[in-house]
């Protein structure tokens, strides 16, 4: 799936990933291939993106994600 | 005639001025590169942040919300965004105008109307006035947001201006500012900034059967202070931009005009020079004419 994390100074990551873990404002949120469409709120914590090759991790303070047809936006800040 | 030291210390001065001009005209070349690469940077963000937003209020009725409810009263804070430095043309004056005309027509010199100045050029022309911004948390003038611009530093800013509303201290709240059209074209604007228009987020439906986590008010609460950032950020991004593109332009008219003077001035050197010239020709002709008679 198509991984794009923004916020309002940078593009911090885009490209390809395999997994990708948020911090949701209810609990932790895992995302996997062929997810279902979702809007979600995030909380202060850390975004880990698992590429083919390997896993970065972000801190950020609050956001907001979408989830649509295997293209996932992450806006952070 | 004019006396040939004259103008040539003119000229020297004249040649020094231009190299000034020009060298800002350079500076603000790539300031203005680097402004404009902010607000493209920025510019995805905003797309989706307004276009989720659109998407969940086309379902949900967002009028009631602690932002978008118009409150009854007449204290209004215009948010006026300058530069903190001169020499760029009609820039800061512009801006400046705008804000006095807008007291004036809108709100009869009311002293109901608080200016918050950004930019110590705005904030020099309202200090001494009885609408700078007081009684309030808030502080007087943000000089400083402009040298050292990002989100983080923006953000609680503009939250504390949204808290001032929340709390009634203000019943309106407006920007003014530069918008950057293009290098050459800077429009000053008067931009709505609370309360938020709900009624424009009408739109066609959403495309697909979103999950909403936890659910759809929250998340709008959420959205809506965030795009409020999004827009004071985006404001002030603009009328950066649009500073060292009013700059440039100044500095690029100022550089042509020094040339132009220069010419002229090259021109009556010449003549002085030649003038000179014939005249002790004459001399010494005249001279040895007297010696020969």
């Amino acid at each position: 799936m198509q991984v794009e994390i923004i916020t309002p100074d940078k593009k911090l990551f885009e490209g390809e990933a395999k997994s990708l873990t948020v911090p949701g404002s209810e609990g932790s949120l895992g995302i996997l291939n062929n997810h279902a469409p979702m809007i979600a709120s995030l909380k202060q914590g850390k975004v880990k993106v698992s590429t083919a090759s390997e896993t970065k991790n972000f801190e950020i303070k609050g956001g907001v994600i979408e989830v649509l047809k295997n293209k996932v936006v992450v806006l952070a800040e | 005639m004019p006396n040939l030291k004259e103008v040539r210390n003119r000229i020297t001065s004249v040649g020094s001025t231009m190299q000034i001009t020009s060298a800002m005209k350079m500076v603000s070349a790539a300031k203005l590169k680097r402004a404009q690469d902010a607000i493209t940077q920025m510019r995805p963000y905003a797309n989706k942040l307004t276009s989720i937003l659109q998407n969940l209020s086309s379902s949900l009725d967002t009028s009631e919300n602690k932002y978008a409810r118009a409150t009854e009263g007449n204290h209004v804070l215009l948010i006026v965004i300058s530069s903190n430095r001169g020499l760029a043309g009609g820039f800061n004056a512009n801006v400046i105008k705008k804000t006095w005309g807008l007291i004036k027509n809108e709100y009869n010199n009311s002293p109901n109307v608080s200016v918050l100045c950004i930019g110590k050029k705005a904030d020099d022309a309202f200090k001494r006035t009885e609408h700078r911004i007081h009684g309030t948390d808030l502080p007087h003038q943000l000089n400083d947001l402009l040298d050292k611009l990002n989100f983080d530093n923006v953000a609680p800013i503009a939250e504390k201006i949204m808290q001032a509303f929340v709390t009634k201290q203000f019943h309106k709240v407006y920007l003014v500012y530069n918008q950057f059209k293009n290098a050459a074209v800077q429009v000053p604007v008067v931009e709505p900034f609370l309360p938020v228009d709900a009624s424009k987020a009408a739109t066609q439906g959403s495309p697909a059967d979103y999950i909403f986590e936890p659910n759809k008010e929250y998340i709008v609460n959420e959205l809506i202070p965030k795009s409020l950032k999004v827009q004071f950020y985006k404001a002030l991004l603009d009328s950066v931009a649009a500073e060292h593109g009013a700059r440039m332009t100044a500095m690029h008219k100022a550089t042509d005009n020094a040339k132009d003077m220069l010419r002229t001035l090259k021109i009556s050197y010449n003549k002085a020079r030649q003038a000179a010239i014939t005249n002790e020709i004459l001399e010494i002709v005249g001279g040895a004419e007297a010696l020969n008679n």
